[in-house]
C-alpha cells in the first residue's frame, strides 16, 4: 500500500554485512546518515531490539501447525462406524487418530479423495453431525444410479478403513451478518446432509434461530433421519419439520407433490424476513427457485448449496452449440505431451482423472475453483454463470469440474 | 546437470516479476507455488455475482503513459502493460470522524492544499508549508539514493527530519488535533500509529499519490498476476501449482536445488524465494546452512500485523449508500498519540480505525450493474487468534465482524440491509492462505530502526540465493513487484 522508491542501489548504512558494500557511494551514505539528527538513538534502539529481539528458529513449523489445527490441507480419517439409515444410505462416522478434528460451520463439506475402479478421483460430502460433536464427523451417504463414488463408499467401506479427505469447506451456512433468524430448509434426498447438521446444532445448543424444514423424496422410507427430525421438531417450538412425499401411501395427511409456492406459502407463511436454503438433487433448484422468485423471495435471500447442471442434460443448457453431441469425440493434449480423447458430454475434470491426470478438486461444482487449467487451444463449453474470475476468462483458465469440450484442446496445468 | 537455471518459490508479486524477467532473459525457470493460483495476496476470489479484490487498495508509482511512474516502466518492460487497464481514484481519501469531521481530498496538490485550508482556515499557512516540506523530503529522498556521492550539506531536509516520526512533524506544524488526525490517517492503512510511524512513509504516501495518483487495476489484482504469469509462460517458463517447497537443498554453501512436498528434488544453481524470510531461512534450510548474519538482522525485527477484512458484495451503487470516495478512512477520534495502537493488539475490533475501498466509486463496472463491492479493514496482530480455541473461531469471528459493520453504519447507516454476499477473513485466514508467520501481511515492521536507512542484507551468504517480495525490504505493491526485478537483475549480473 504504501507506495516507495526505486532503490536499485542498497543496501546502504548498517548493512550489517561488509560483503554488502558494493561501492564507494554506499560508504559515502552512510557517512551522510551518521549526520541525520537522532541517528545515534535509532543505532542504539536497533541494538536494544537485537538483545532482547526474537529468535525465529525456535517457532519452527509453527505456522503449519496453527494452520492445521483449522484448515488441514488433508487428513486421514478412520472409519469408526458405518451406521445403515435407509435402505439406500448409510452413514460413515468418521475419527482421528490422535483425536483432533478441526471445527466447521454445520453445512460444510468435506472432499473425499480416492481411488475406485482404477481412477483416483474425490466427491464432496456435507457433514451431516453437528459442530459441537467434535468428536467425530459423520458423512451420510445415499446410493445412487451409476454413482461411481458414493456406490463404491457404500459397497466397499467398512469399520476400521482409512479415508483421506480435505479440511472442512464449503460457503453453505447460515451467516449471522446478514441471514435472518427464520432459516427455510427445503432439502430432496442426500441434501438433507448439511440441514441435519444444522438442526442438531440449533437444538443442541439452544441458538435463537427458527428454522422450518421442507424434506422431499418419493416414500417416507427414504428420507433419511426421518424419525430423528421427528422428534427434534416435536421437542423444539424452534424446528418444525415437514416432509413432502412424491409418491404418497393412500390416506397420507402430509405434505405431497413438488415443492411449489403453494405449498411452501402453506408451511412457512409470510416469505419477508426468512432467509431460504436449498440442497439437493438438481430438480429442485431448477423447480423451486422459480417457485422461491415467483413468491417475490429476494435472490440474495436464496442461498444454494453449490451444483452444476448434470453431465445427462448438459447439452440442454443455454450457450450450448448445436452443432456438437454429447458423444462426440476430441483429442486432448496435455503440456507433458500426453494425448487421449474426451467426450463433450463428459466434464474434462473427469475425463483428466480417467486419463490419469490428478487435479486438485473439491467443490466440483464450478465453484470453488481448485480445479482450474489453463485452456491453450481450443474451447470448451462452461455453464452461464459459473463464477469464473474475469482475468481467468481473459487468460483461458477454466474450471475443469463444469468445462466440456466443444473442440480438441491442449491443456496445461 | 541443473534442470533449470533458476527456481522461484512462490507466484507472489515478486516471484512472478523475478521469474518474468528471468525468462524474458531467455533463462530456463521454474515457478513453484503452493497454492492453485498465482498472485499471493494479489488475488481475488468469487462469491455469488462478485469477484472480490484481496489486498490492492491504492496503486502507487503508475504515472500516465506521457509521465510513467516507475512501476509503469517496470510493467512495460515486462510487456504486460498491453494487458493491463488501470483507472485512476478520484479521490486521495476521504476521513471521517463521528460526530466531528467529515473530509474528502481530491488527487492533486493544489486542491489537498485548498481542502484543508477551508476546512481548517486557522492553519493555512502551516497547511501550505507542511506540503511544502513534503515534497522537499521525498525530493531529496530520491536524489540521495540516486546520488552516487552524497554529503549531508545536500540534504538539509532529510539531516533534520529523516529520523523523525508522523507525529512529532504533525505536532510541530499544526495545532488542531482534528487536522492531524486528517494528515496522518494512513497510520491504519501501515499500521504503526503516528506515533511511530517514520515521517518518511507519511511524506512518500503523500508525495507518490499526489504526483503519480491512486490507481487500480481492471478485473482486480489478479490481472495483474495472470498477465505476468501469462508472458512469463510464452517466454518459456514453467510452472507448477500446488506444488509447495519443503526444502532448500545447500551444498559448500551454494544453493543446489529444492525438494518439493511431494518429494522431488529439482535442481538449480539459483533460488529465489518468494517466501517469507522467516520460512525461507527457518523452515526452508536445514538448520547448519541457516546463514548466521541473517538471524541477528532479523531477531531485532518484528512481524507486521495481518489483517481483520469483511468482503461484502452489496446490491446497490455507491451513491445510494452516500459513498462518494474509493479510500475511506473511519476514525473512532483524533488521537495521533498512539492510544489506537492497543487497537491493533486485541481480537475485539470494536471502536477500531477501519478502511474501507469500494473500487466501484472509480470504476463502475468493477462489480456487477446495479452492485458495489466493500473492502472493508482493520489491521490486526494474529496473537489472540491463536490463542483462541479452535471450536470458539467462528463465533469469534462474526462478533469481530458485526462490530466492523457497526462501524461502517457510522458513515453508511443504512448498509446491513444491502449485503448479499459477505467474506469474512481473520488474522487465521492470512496465515493459511499466505503461509505468513502470524499472518503477517506486510512483512517486517517499518519502524524507523527497519526502514529506508537501515536496510537488512538484500544478499546472504549462501551463493545463489535470492529472496523477493515484502519480506525484502519494503511491502506493498509496487515495492513487492520491484523486489522481484532487482533479485532477477541482480542474477543476470551475477551469470554474465
Amino acid at each position: 500500500m504504501n507506495p516507495l522508491l526505486n532503490r536499485e542501489h542498497l543496501p546502504l548504512a548498517q548493512s550489517y554485512v561488509s560483503s554488502n558494500k558494493i561501492n564507494k557511494g554506499d560508504t559515502m551514505k552512510e557517512a551522510c546518515i551518521k549526520e541525520f539528527e537522532n541517528y545515534n538513538d535509532v543505532v542504539r534502539e536497533i541494538e536494544i531490539c537485537r538483545k532482547y529481539g526474537r529468535d525465529y528458529t525456535i517457532e519452527k513449523g509453527m505456522v503449519e501447525k496453527f494452520i492445521n489445527r483449522l484448515h488441514p490441507a488433508q487428513m486421514k480419517l478412520k472409519v469408526a462406524d458405518v451406521i445403515a439409515e435407509t435402505s439406500s444410505a448409510s452413514t460413515l462416522r468418521l475419527v482421528s487418530e490422535n483425536g483432533y478434528l478441526p471445527p466447521f460451520q454445520a453445512g460444510q463439506y468435506v472432499s473425499i479423495s480416492l481411488e475406485a475402479g482404477g481412477i483416483r478421483t474425490s466427491r464432496p460430502y456435507s457433514i451431516s453431525s453437528p459442530p459441537n460433536q467434535t468428536g467425530y464427523y459423520d458423512l451420510t451417504i445415499k446410493r445412487v444410479e451409476d454413482g461411481l463414488i458414493s456406490n463404491h463408499l457404500l459397497d466397499h467401506v467398512k469399520r476400521n478403513d482409512f479415508l483421506t479427505c480435505s479440511g472442512p469447506t464449503g460457503n453453505f451456512y447460515h451467516n449471522p451478518l446478514f441471514h435472518s433468524r427464520s432459516m427455510v430448509c427445503i432439502a430432496g434426498g442426500s441434501g438433507i446432509t448439511p440441514f441435519m447438521s444444522m438442526i442438531q446444532e440449533i437444538a443442541d445448543c439452544g441458538l435463537n434461530l427458527n428454522v422450518i424444514l421442507l424434506y422431499g423424496n418419493r416414500t417416507l422410507e427414504e428420507a433419511i433421519f426421518h424419525n430423528r427430525l421427528n422428534a427434534i421438531s416435536n421437542r423444539f417450538n424452534n424446528i418444525r419439520y415437514y416432509p413432502v412425499l412424491e409418491t404418497p401411501p393412500k390416506g397420507y395427511k402430509g405434505y405431497t407433490g413438488f415443492i411449489t409456492a403453494q405449498l411452501i406459502k402453506n408451511a412457512v407463511g409470510d416469505p419477508t424476513d426468512k432467509t431460504f436454503y436449498i440442497c439437493g438433487p438438481q430438480g429442485i433448484y431448477d423447480f423451486c427457485i422459480p417457485e422461491l422468485t415467483q413468491m417475490g423471495v429476494l435472490k440474495k435471500k436464496i442461498r444454494t448449496e453449490v451444483y452444476a447442471p448434470s453431465s445427462e442434460l448438459i447439452t440442454d443448457q443455454p450457450g450450448w452449440p448445436k452443432n456438437v453431441n454429447s458423444d462426440d469425440q476430441f483429442k486432448v493434449k496435455m503440456n507433458n505431451g500426453k494425448t487421449f480423447s474426451v467426450r463433450a458430454g463428459e466434464p474434462l475434470l473427469k475425463s483428466l482423472e480417467k486419463n490419469g491426470i490428478v487435479v486438485p478438486s473439491q467443490c466440483r461444482a464450478g465453484q470453488c475453483s481448485y480445479c482450474r487449467v489453463k485452456i491453450v487451444s481450443g474451447k470448451v463449453f462452461q455453464p452461464e454463470g459459473t463464477p469464473v474470475r474475469r482475468s481467468d476468462s481473459r487468460f483461458g483458465y477454466v474450471h475443469s469440474c463444469v468445462s466440456y469440450p466443444l473442440e480438441n484442446l491442449e491443456i496445461l496445468i | 546437470m541443473s534442470d533449470y537455471d533458476v527456481i522461484v518459490i512462490g507466484a507472489g508479486n515478486g516471484g512472478l516479476t523475478a521469474a518474468a524477467m528471468l525468462a524474458q532473459n531467455g533463462l530456463k525457470v521454474l515457478i513453484l507455488e503452493r497454492h492453485n493460483i498465482p498472485g499471493g495476496s494479489a488475488t481475488t476470489f468469487c462469491r455469488g455475482r462478485f469477484e472480490f479484490e484481496v489486498a490492492l487498495h491504492q496503486l502507487s508509482g503508475l504515472g500516465t503513459a506521457e509521465q510513467p511512474g516507475p512501476l509503469r516502466s517496470l510493467l512495460g518492460k515486462l510487456k504486460v502493460l498491453e494487458d493491463l487497464s488501470f483507472v485512476e481514484m478520484t479521490d486521495l481519501y476521504r476521513v471521517f470522524i463521528p460526530g466531528k469531521l467529515d473530509l474528502t481530498l481530491p488527487t492533486d496538490r493544489a486542491g489537498v492544499i485548498t481542502t484543508l485550508q477551508s476546512r481548517f482556515p486557522r492553519e493555512k499557512e502551516a497547511i501550505s508549508k507542511f506540503f511544502d516540506l513534503i515534497y522537499s523530503y521525498a525530493i531529496e529522498l530520491y536524489s540521495f539514493f540516486r546520488e552516487s556521492n552524497p554529503s549531508s550539506g545536500q540534504f538539509p531536509t532529510l539531516k533534520r527530519y529523516a529520523f523523525k516520526n508522523a507525529k512529532e512533524v504533525l505536532d510541530q506544524f499544526f495545532t488542531d488535533p482534528l487536522l492531524k488526525a486528517v494528515l496522518g490517517s494512513y497510520w491504519s492503512f501501515i499500521g504503526l500509529t503516528p506515533d511511530r510511524l517514520p515521517f518518511s512513509y507519511l511524506a512518500i504516501c503523500f508525495f507518490g499519490y499526489i504526483e503519480m495518483k491512486p490507481c487500480h487495476i481492471k478485473g482486480g489484482s489478479q490481472s495483474l498476476s495472470n498477465a505476468i504469469l501469462n508472458r512469463f509462460l510464452s517466454w518459456g517458463g514453467e510452472a507448477r501449482f500446488n506444488c509447495g517447497v519443503k526444502k532448500i537443498m545447500v551444498e559448500k554453501g551454494s544453493v543446489k536445488g529444492v525438494v518439493t512436498e511431494q518429494g522431488d528434488e529439482i535442481k538449480s544453481k539459483f533460488v529465489v524465494s518468494n517466501a517469507s524470510k522467516i520460512s525461507t531461512f527457518v523452515e526452508l534450510l536445514d538448520p547448519e546452512y541457516i546463514p548466521h548474519e541473517m538471524l541477528f538482522d532479523m531477531r531485532g525485527r518484528t512481524t507486521s500485523p495481518s489483517g481483520f477484512c469483511l468482503y461484502m458484495g452489496l446490491d446497490c451503487e455507491p451513491g445510494e449508500l452516500g459513498i462518494n470516495a474509493a479510500t475511506n478512512f473511519i476514525l473512532p477520534d483524533e488521537d495521533i498519540s498512539g492510544k489506537h495502537f492497543n487497537g491493533i493488539k486485541t481480537l475485539d475490533t470494536k471502536n477500531n480505525a477501519v478502511a474501507f475501498s469500494c473500487y466501484d466509486v472509480a470504476d463502475p463496472e468493477f462489480s456487477p450493474p446495479g452492485t458495489c463491492q466493500i473492502s472493508l479493514v482493520t489491521l490486526k496482530y494474529a496473537e489472540p487468534w491463536l490463542r483462541l480455541p479452535p471450536t470458539q473461531y467462528a463465533r469469534e469471528k462474526y462478533r469481530c465482524a458485526e462490530a466492523m459493520i457497526l462501524q461502517m453504519e457510522k458513515i453508511c447507516p443504512n448498509v446491513r440491509a444491502h449485503i448479499e454476499e459477505v467474506e469474512v477473513a481473520t488474522p487465521l485466514t492470512f496465515m493459511h492462505y499466505l503461509g505468513t508467520p502470524e499472518g503477517s501481511v506486510y512483512g517486517f515492521e517499518q519502524y524507523m530502526k527497519d526502514t529506508l536507512f537501515f536496510q537488512a542484507p538484500r544478499i546472504s551468504s549462501i551463493n545463489g540465493l535470492f529472496m523477493a517480495g515484502g519480506w525484502v525490504a519494503d511491502c506493498g505493491f509496487e515495492p513487492t513487484l520491484k523486489s522481484g526485478t532487482s533479485a532477477a537483475g541482480t542474477i543476470l549480473r551475477q551469470l554474465k
